[in-house]
């Protein structure tokens, strides 16, 4: 989007949405980019001592692909200030090829003095799975 | 499955005396073309052009590979007696100053922040800075622990 477009938000502005498919692949893909070797994020038997239903994605690869629909959006990585999220219940991942899909969007919730406060919302089955995702994104 | 607990105290060793406590920076850190684009291409987001050439900068929550490692350092002090096992993440913020780069030199400082106890749970927050090569903050990343430590199980 363009800084002149950017510069027209209001809270009530809602950001185009996206969908992410986490596949195992992309969980182990995840483990070497971001050196979380966690097993409970690639082995069912260390995610069943820990009392998990199934191998669950990395609450960070949640975290930063829902951050795609702020930078898809402002244009620009560089204008996100600060971004926060509660984890609130993990993406169990089913080892098969269509993996968990996450549905991912944002709608700016204030501006103020060029900044812009965006509420994320993450759903896997119809459930939020961040709480409070917030990111502040810079507008001029 | 049987579990027995060496010790008999049930309050954690980590305390409200902990609150404050620094551990020494990471060893340097080289922000990496490679390490980037591997980095947005697990985030599904190879085709941003923002994370790509000679003006990279690094997705922003990139910030977590330098400020995870960071970890270790606390985990490793045998005064609190902590497993990165027995840890749930439970939320995390970042602000940044300015977006990492490829080509930043990053150290990465952990301070413990917050200790809120709950039975043989406690909720520990940390925050790390990371700085860059003149000693620049250029990103605080501040993460809550779930920790729990093992109950004995009859």
């Amino acid at each position: 989007m363009s800084t002149v477009e950017l510069a027209t938000s209001q809270p009530g502005t809602v950001l185009p949405g996206i969908t992410a498919a986490f596949t195992r692949g992309a969980l182990v893909r995840y483990a070497g980019a971001s050196t979380d070797f966690n097993p409970i994020h690639w082995s069912d038997r260390a995610a069943a001592d820990l009392g998990l239903p199934g191998v669950i994605a990395h609450g960070m690869l949640t975290m930063g692909t829902a951050l795609r629909v702020v930078t898809d959006w402002c244009g620009d990585p560089a204008r996100v200030l600060s971004y926060y999220v509660r984890f609130t219940r993990p993406v169990v991942v089913p080892d098969d090829d269509e993996g968990a899909t996450v549905s991912l969007g944002g709608t700016v919730t204030k501006v103020d003095d060029g900044v812009a406060t965006v509420s994320i919302e993450a759903l896997f089955d119809g459930v939020k799975v961040l709480g409070a995702a917030t990111a502040e994104v810079r507008l001029d | 499955m049987r579990r027995t607990r060496a010790r008999t105290n049930l309050s954690p060793m980590i305390t409200d005396s902990h609150i404050g406590r620094t551990y020494p920076a990471t060893d340097p850190y080289v922000v990496s073309a490679a390490k980037v684009a591997e980095f947005a291409d697990a985030l599904g987001d190879a085709a941003n052009p923002a994370y790509a050439g000679p003006d990279a900068v690094a997705p922003p929550t990139f910030a977590v590979v330098l400020s995870s490692a960071a970890w270790g350092a606390m985990f490793d002090d045998p005064e609190l007696e902590l497993s990165l096992s027995r840890t749930v993440h439970t939320d995390q913020r970042f602000t940044w100053r300015r977006p990492l780069r490829v080509g930043d030199q990053v150290t990465a400082t952990l301070t413990i922040e917050k200790f809120r106890a709950r039975g043989s749970s406690a909720f520990i927050t940390i925050v790390v800075g990371l700085d860059d090569a003149d000693g620049e903050r250029v990103c605080d990343a501040t993460s809550t622990l779930l920790h729990t430590w093992p109950e004995e199980i009859a």
